[in-house]
């Protein structure tokens, strides 16, 4: 049993990882909290839930028709944003709030509130191992976020292209001062988040359930990943996506299901609570 | 002008006058208007719940005048409505006495999202109160003894009856007397939330909101005022919650605990205008009803996408909320 929840957790996490990533990049280069990043990911799956569905079409092409719809989401909610005034920190929450509540009650209108779950019969058959029980779900889960945090982490680390986003996460004045197009970088974040929700989306819809107002518990899961880890650092959100996952794994073996749920918002409260210095030295500035 | 950082939405005479001019006419509409809708009973229904909104969205905003953002005040309301529901149904307590101890139990709950957040200010302190209202939420969900979890709570007794010698009014007879009930608590509500905008704890409010470091420099504490403002937003919306349950008699963790009644008095509060005393609650009363009227019977999913437009366009548009800004017109 705890080899089994030691696997599961490790693989939520790294489904974790994948939905905070697209939160952090856009966070860490714009300054903007995007409180509407949980509905973005339930939309994706909302749509290839729906071309899946109804239109029949393969799972695996469902991906890039994700992917577009959030990209096009992404770029007018930067059009937004770019219009805030200062504190943009604070701003940007209400007004990626307000996103979040009209996102909602459109998934509401078009989807109906009912469960929906991409059901694929060959991701709920498993592989029984000496001691551990592997669903192929899980396994499809790990395999995809990992290569997908590999490939943003060579982006990131090994481009020219990633040397100029991480230096306007560190600084934006110095960047611009280096010649680098600051707005440009920021375009390119929402961009590159659009993708990263655009693909966890359907990963999300074939994993759990998907229903109009569980956006709000991703989006928790997503604040909490990235003020864990700081701004600016893959390897913490790594790290931060993992000990959420094993916590959370644990927490329903030990206490029951139904607490699965406080887990994140105990992190970041303690977190907030006991280390505010790390988070506000780069926050308020 | 910046949205958080008011410079022009200071008390002037000119907005004194027409703030009056709001007040009476909304009071005397408020009165009146069982009499104008011929007790008609939906339309009744929908302002007191308004006005309950309109206490919410008060509340809300005796924090925010001390410049916080609080994206969880579920958690306050979802306490008060439990403890009061929970004391009365189990304990048989009148709810004259559980109204005023559910917001002290919210009031409690206060300081301890205060000792966490202490340090937080701005945009991580709205985080954190976002993560804040999950914990009393699973706290009841989980607790089955006392809550039945999930399934909720049902056919709660209704809002006190009051007897003065031979005169005596039971509140939850008619949706009228509920009504007058709601408005009563408006009015107090409202009497305090102008008494402390004008007095001197209310311009310290404000000053920790404008500039903390000069407040603390001519002697303002402001972790003191800020607690003290959070504790009576806390106590308010306890309270509050407390008259949604004996109003609506039904309540479960999702309801009382769900982003909804966390965003409302967010939405209301910075539509209206968070640095005036009217507006919050003007906003309640103008874009409840018009929801539950308009859009509601046009989409009865998804009608809410109404508030989330209502924000957007604001926090664009208006950062004063239509009501400042109406104040600096007139």
């Amino acid at each position: 049993m705890w080899t089994t929840a030691l696997v599961s957790g490790i693989s939520l996490g790294s489904f974790y990882i994948l939905i905070a990533l697209g939160f952090a990049l856009i966070f860490g280069v714009t300054r903007n909290f995007n409180l509407a990043h949980g509905e973005l990911v339930v939309f994706a799956g909302y749509v290839s839930y729906w071309l899946w569905k109804v239109w029949a079409w393969p799972f695996v092409l469902t991906f890039p028709a994700a992917v577009l719809a959030t990209l096009l989401i992404c770029l007018g909610l930067q059009r937004l944003f770019a219009r805030l005034c200062e504190p943009l920190e604070l701003n940007s929450i209400v007004l990626s709030f307000g996103m979040a509540i009209l996102i909602q009650n459109t998934m509401l209108f078009w989807f109906s509130g009912d469960y929906r779950l991409i059901r694929i019969p060959t991701l709920s058959q498993g592989l029984h191992l000496p001691g551990l029980y592997l669903s192929y779900g899980q396994v499809t889960l790990l395999f995809l976020s990992l290569s997908m945090i590999a490939i943003l982490y060579i982006l990131m680390y090994r481009t020219y292209l990633g040397k100029a986003l991480r230096a306007t996460i560190q600084d934006k004045e110095a960047a611009a001062q280096a010649g680098i197009n600051v707005a440009g970088m920021g375009t390119l974040a929402f961009c590159l988040g659009a993708i990263l929700i655009g693909l966890a989306g359907p990963l999300y819809g074939c994993t759990h359930y998907l229903y109009p107002s569980t956006g709000h518990q991703i989006t928790l899961l997503a604040v909490t990943i990235t003020i864990f880890a700081g701004v600016g650092r893959l390897g913490g959100i790594i790290l931060a996506g993992w000990i959420l996952g094993l916590a959370e794994s644990f927490a329903v073996i030990l206490c029951g299901a139904s607490w699965r749920e406080m887990v994140a918002a105990v992190l970041l409260l303690t977190l907030l609570a006991f280390k505010p210095r790390g988070i506000l030295g780069k926050g308020e500035q | 002008m910046s949205f958080f950082a008011s410079k022009n939405t200071k008390l002037n005479t000119r907005g004194l006058k027409f703030d009056s001019v709001g007040l009476v006419t909304g009071l005397v509409l408020l009165i009146i208007l069982p009499a104008l809708v011929k007790s008609n009973n939906y339309i009744l229904q929908v302002f007191t719940h308004a006005l309950l909104l309109a206490n919410l969205a008060l509340a809300w905003n005796i924090l925010g005048v001390s410049g916080s953002i609080s994206l969880g005040h579920a958690a306050f309301f979802g306490a008060g409505a439990y403890c009061s529901a929970v004391l009365s149904l189990e304990y048989g307590l009148s709810s004259w006495l559980t109204i005023p101890l559910a917001g002290l139990l919210a009031a409690g709950l206060g300081l301890i999202m205060n000792l966490i957040c202490l340090r937080l200010r701005g945009a991580y302190f709205a985080l954190a109160t976002l993560a804040f209202v999950e914990i009393p939420r699973v706290i009841t969900d989980n607790w089955d003894e006392l809550t039945h979890g999930s399934l909720g709570l049902v056919s709660l007794p209704g809002l006190p009856s009051l007897s003065l010698g031979t005169w005596s009014v039971d509140f939850s007879a008619s949706i009228m007397a509920s009504y007058y009930f709601v408005f009563a608590f408006s009015l107090v509500l409202l009497g305090l939330v102008r008494f402390l905008f004008n007095s001197n704890l209310g311009l310290a409010f404000q000053a920790i909101r404008e500039e903390e470091i000069a407040a603390e420099a001519v002697g303002i504490s402001a972790n003191r005022y800020r607690l003290l403002s959070l504790l009576l937003s806390a106590f308010f919306t306890g309270v509050s919650g407390a008259c949604y349950a004996h109003l609506v008699r039904y309540i479960e963790p999702g309801l009382v605990y769900g982003l909804h009644f966390s965003a409302i008095p967010m939405i209301f509060a910075i539509c209206g205008g968070r640095f005036t005393i009217l507006g919050p609650a003007m906003a309640a009363l103008i874009i409840y009803p018009l929801d539950q009227f308009v859009f509601h019977p046009l989409l009865p999913a998804g009608h809410e996408f109404l508030y989330g437009v209502v924000l957007i366009l604001t926090v664009l548009f208006l950062p004063a909320g239509f009501w400042g800004s109406l104040r600096k017109i007139f």
